[in-house]
């Protein structure tokens, strides 16, 4: 009875999201395998084959994806780093009563509109725009980084900067002041503590905080739109290309689905990557991470140091 | 929803949730695939579909409250708009497109419920939009102003009754170039492609419509825009995708908005109105501004209004276009958008008014004659694929 | 334990690069505020100050239709999420079960595929069940855009009000049904109140993540219903106008003034500022 009453709690959400997201999205990976008949028809399931998915592949199209790949690392992994301090800093090095102000302040870009937001960046860059005048004023050459792929990443790790903090923040934030301490006190120097006690704690934010920035980067549509230009092409476009000018719902479909695929593949990739990195110090250190409640973890990380630290 | 163990979990359930979407999926193709097979039946048998004459919607009743234009980039002005709004009575709402490609596909992917009452085709899509259902006949009881029109414009060849169609503006495709950038003269559009890889690698942009992308090509090299040979279109490909893509940053077909008022490129292909536009809004160093009429060929297009297929206020769509033809605001419109809209007498009535820079705007008939109209042909969907690829390799 | 006052280089350090790096987060909003006090025609180009592209809120009807479908919309598209997201947030955290792993799947699924694919397929479908199925409520176009917004919105909030109410003890109800209180009663009188925070933060995340939403809303929306965000898309192409600014920035004051709203609701109900932040950033 109580389970049959939380499936049925939950029924209208599920049905809800069956209904206007996994047929839509169902549907499209359907139409992949279709072809366009004419010019004025947007596709036709007659004949299904793998040729749509063919064309994505060609030179022309997969360099598009390839560059989206290599945005959506490097804008990943410069949001990781940048970001990191950050939140170490937000999360240990400042007073408890400024945290709240801190990270309120993070999330005011955060909640800002993203397309206006970005908009900010296309007046700040812009060639013949203040900031320009202003560099060429102090001997500084004309902006000429609008409209580049360099625009664009300089946009996504903007955009996606918050999203990497705050979980980065939680993350240190659940790592407790004592823990840190008492890695102090049996002699461990500042970055022993940082990265046998507090990385390790805070991997599981580190990894949500990069699937957070990862993920949707990969599908940007708006950073590239605004800064891109030619050159800041990204799939995100391409796919909306397809279906808002070419009239091709068949191509985009397929591109969708190889997007949807490439990030998939990726992230397999990079939790097996970190599996592998962690594998030799998850021997060692076993540091067993227990429930959220503090007065638990509190009772059992005293023997657990010991053990680590003496192993 | 961090924690190691549940994201584990989740990925082995990832299938699952894609099994159920495919099983439900299944049933749907089967309906979706009926329904698919029943558009294209109705595309394959439009031609038939509509020769039996719509009536037109619109029959002189009461005008609605609301108007939605589906044009180009900064085509009206604003003036006649607002003047519109506080005689007529509909408040106004316009969206821009970039090309007749994305037009299409979006009353194509809407099928009537896109919520647009005009939109603004170039003269080879009138016939087949109307054929594919798209467009609704137009009504001339109501839009007496015809009578002003330059009878040359009317009944133009895709549209010999002006059943679907009535001219809004004709106008050509050039260049303009920053002199300051570019110190050598340009003449035509082999010394465009030039400057393009040259001086202004990096700084040149094209128009983000696939008939003027490709066509760049064609005019430059004597070859008949028009071609449906695949041999001119494997090699317009071939150069563009290769040669001219890598030196390009941006795609834009109203430069006249931005790009040409901030100087955002140094070489920029543009229509001419706009282009004139662009150069009237330059506030700083206006005069490093040069336009070019594309030679040794260029293309003639004609925009015409039109009402699609479901438009939710034909009345309105009517009165709009009987207000535009008035002469006054056909006149403001040529001031304001820089091309001739069909008008009879207007390049006079544009002289005395004092319209700045006419040779922007009204030409003579040794440049006429290297004008040439464009064609709906069996190359289109290649075209479209060439300037999406294009595109791709320019982000490359 | 008090520790020690004097600050290290390295502590220096971190507070230097935490402010730069705050100051970059708000660069480009400070930016649009000041732009919105240019009076001019293009939004790059400073023409003179003043306050007249404020004044375009009220006066062009293009731009107040924008902001008011916007507000309204998300309003609505608030309400279903969170009335969908709280009811499936009570079921995985009251009644656990094996089912919940299809329902966790499906959050997971909307929260990792790319907006731009929700986009795409939406309105092919939207247009079918309008269209071909004669559905006709899905030709509107405020339909079309709260199905659109409340498809992360449900994800949102039901990973909220689950978190919620994981952390509070079932004891609570038991002892309210050991009291003769009939479930329904349990509901309204115990669990409602218990999860009330998490579901007010939901609603309040919903609305802001619906004025947000300007991918699919590009795709689904209908001409005459045109949200804010999609009307500046198409203003990107035509020429920015200050008046874009000048409504940015109103509409960061509504969203800065809700999300204090859910600050306070929060902090009210003991979340100190790391479970905020978690809160916020979407679990």
């Amino acid at each position: 009875m109580r389970k049959h009453s939380g499936i049925l709690l939950a029924l209208p959400a599920w049905l809800w999201l069956v209904c206007f997201f996994v047929v839509p999205v169902a549907i499209v990976v359907v139409f992949s395998f279709g072809e366009k008949p004419d010019i004025f028809s947007t596709h036709s399931l007659e004949h299904l084959s793998f040729d749509r998915y063919a064309e994505v592949f060609t030179p022309a199209f997969f360099t598009t994806f390839l560059n989206t790949l290599w945005i959506g690392l490097a804008g990943t992994a410069i949001c990781l780093v940048i970001g990191m301090p950050v939140a170490y800093w937000m999360a240990v090095k400042v007073r408890p009563e400024r945290r709240g102000l801190l990270v309120a302040l993070v999330m005011v870009p955060f909640w800002t509109n993203f397309l206006v937001r970005t908009i900010g960046w296309q007046i700040l860059l812009a060639p013949e725009g203040w900031l320009s005048t202003l560099a060429q004023g102090i001997g500084l050459p004309a902006f000429e980084i609008l409209n580049t792929r360099q625009a664009v990443l300089l946009g996504v790790v903007y955009n996606y900067l918050p999203l990497m903090i705050l979980p980065l923040f939680v993350a240190f934030d659940r790592v407790s002041g004592p823990l840190r301490e008492a890695s102090a006190d049996l002699g461990a120097p500042k970055w022993t503590t940082f990265f046998r006690i507090t990385l390790p704690l805070a991997q599981p934010g580190i990894i949500a905080g990069v699937l957070l920035v990862y993920i949707p980067l990969m599908g940007d549509y708006i950073t590239a739109t605004v800064l891109g230009g030619a050159k800041g092409n990204m799939v995100g476009q391409l796919v909306a290309g397809q279906f808002q000018t070419a009239l091709n719902w068949s191509l985009g479909s397929a591109m969708a689905v190889v997007l949807i695929g490439i990030i998939l593949v990726s992230v397999a990739i990079g939790a097996g990557i970190v599996w592998l990195v962690t594998l030799p110090a998850r021997n060692r250190n076993r540091l067993v991470l227990g429930p959220a409640e503090p007065a638990a973890a509190r009772s059992v990380t005293v023997p657990a140091v010991v053990e680590g630290a003496g192993a | 929803m961090t924690g190691p163990d549940s994201g584990l979990r989740i990925l082995a359930h990832r299938s699952a949730a894609r099994t159920i979407g495919r099983e439900i999926s299944r049933r749907r193709f089967l309906s979706f695939a009926a329904a698919a097979s029943s558009v294209g039946l109705l595309a394959a048998c439009a031609p038939t579909a509509a020769a039996t004459s719509k009536a037109p919607q619109a029959t002189g009743g009461p005008l609605e409250q609301k108007l939605s234009i589906f044009t180009w980039g900064d085509y009206d002005a604003p003036e006649v708009l607002e003047e519109f709004t506080a005689t007529v009575g509909p408040k106004i709402t316009v969206s821009s497109f970039s090309s007749n490609e994305e037009m299409v596909a979006k009353l194509v992917g809407a099928r009537g419920t896109s919520g647009y009452d005009i939109v603004v085709p170039t003269g080879p899509f009138v016939q087949p939009m109307a054929d594919h259902g798209l467009l609704e006949p137009l009504n001339h009881d109501l839009i007496p102003n015809l009578k002003h029109m330059d009878p040359e414009f009317l009944g133009r060849t895709f549209d010999p009754d002006n059943q679907y169609s009535i001219c809004k503006a004709w106008g050509t495709t050039g260049f303009v170039y920053d002199t300051e950038v570019i110190q050598r003269e340009l003449t035509d559009w082999n010394d465009f492609i030039d400057a393009a890889q040259n001086e202004a690698s990096g700084k040149t942009s094209l128009l983000d419509d696939p008939a003027e992308l490709t066509g760049l090509y064609f005019w430059a090299n004597g070859i008949d825009w028009n071609t449906t040979n695949p041999d001119d279109l494997d090699a317009a490909e071939a150069f563009l995708v290769n040669e001219l893509a890598p030196h390009l940053s941006a795609f834009d077909s109203n430069p006249g908005s931005g790009a040409i008022p901030q100087g955002t490129q140094a070489l920029i292909q543009a229509f001419n109105g706009d282009a004139r536009l662009g150069i009237l809004e330059t506030t700083s160093r206006p005069e490093r501004w040069k336009w070019v009429l594309g030679s040794p060929a260029t293309e003639l297009w004609m925009d015409n209004w039109a009402i699609p297929a479901g438009a939710p206020s034909p009345e309105a769509a009517h009165a709009f276009i009987n207000w535009v033809l008035e002469p006054e605001n056909a006149l403001a419109e040529v001031d304001y958008i820089g091309y001739h809209t069909g008008e009879a007498d207007i390049r006079a009535a544009a002289e005395e008014a004092g319209v700045e820079m006419l040779d922007l705007i009204f030409f003579d008939p040794d440049q006429l004659a290297t004008m040439h109209e464009g064609e709906l042909t069996s190359a289109q969907e290649r075209i479209v694929q060439i300037a999406t690829k294009v595109k791709a390799a320019a982000g490359a | 334990m008090s520790r020690p006052s004097t600050r290290s280089l390295s502590d220096r350090a971190f507070g230097v690069w935490g402010v730069l790096v705050l100051i970059f987060l708000f660069l480009p909003i400070a930016v649009v505020i000041a732009s919105s006090f240019n009076v001019g025609r293009l939004l790059v180009s400073w023409d003179h100050f003043g306050f007249d592209s404020f004044l375009a809120l009220f006066l062009k009807p293009a731009v107040r239709d924008a902001v008011l479908v916007s507000v309204w919309t998300g309003l609505i598209a608030a309400l279903v999420a969170t009335l969908l997201g709280a009811l499936a947030g009570l079921a995985m955290a009251r009644h656990p079960g094996r089912w919940q792993l299809w329902l966790l799947g499906l959050l997971l699924l909307v929260s990792v595929t790319p907006e731009i694919v929700d986009a795409v397929s939406l309105l092919p479908w939207m247009v079918t069940l309008g269209q071909d199925a004669g559905i006709a409520v899905f030709n509107d176009g405020i339909v079309r855009l709260v199905i659109g917004h409340s498809l992360f919105s449900v994800a949102v909030v039901a990973y909220l009000v689950r978190a919620r109410l994981v952390g509070l003890d079932a004891k609570l109800e038991e002892a309210s049904a050991d009291l003769y209180a009939t479930p329904v009663t349990t509901f309204r009188r115990v669990t409602l109140p218990l999860a009330m925070p998490a579901v007010l933060a939901g609603f309040l995340l919903s609305f802001t993540l619906s004025l947000d939403n300007t991918v699919i809303a590009a795709f689904v929306s209908v001409s005459g219903s045109t949200p804010w965000p999609v009307y500046v898309l198409s203003a990107l192409r035509s020429g920015l106008r200050p008046e874009i600014a000048a409504v940015s920035t109103i509409m960061l004051v509504l969203t800065l003034a809700a999300l204090a709203l859910v600050a306070y609701v929060l902090k009210r109900a003991g979340d100190s500022a790391a479970d905020i932040a978690r809160t916020m950033s979407g679990g």
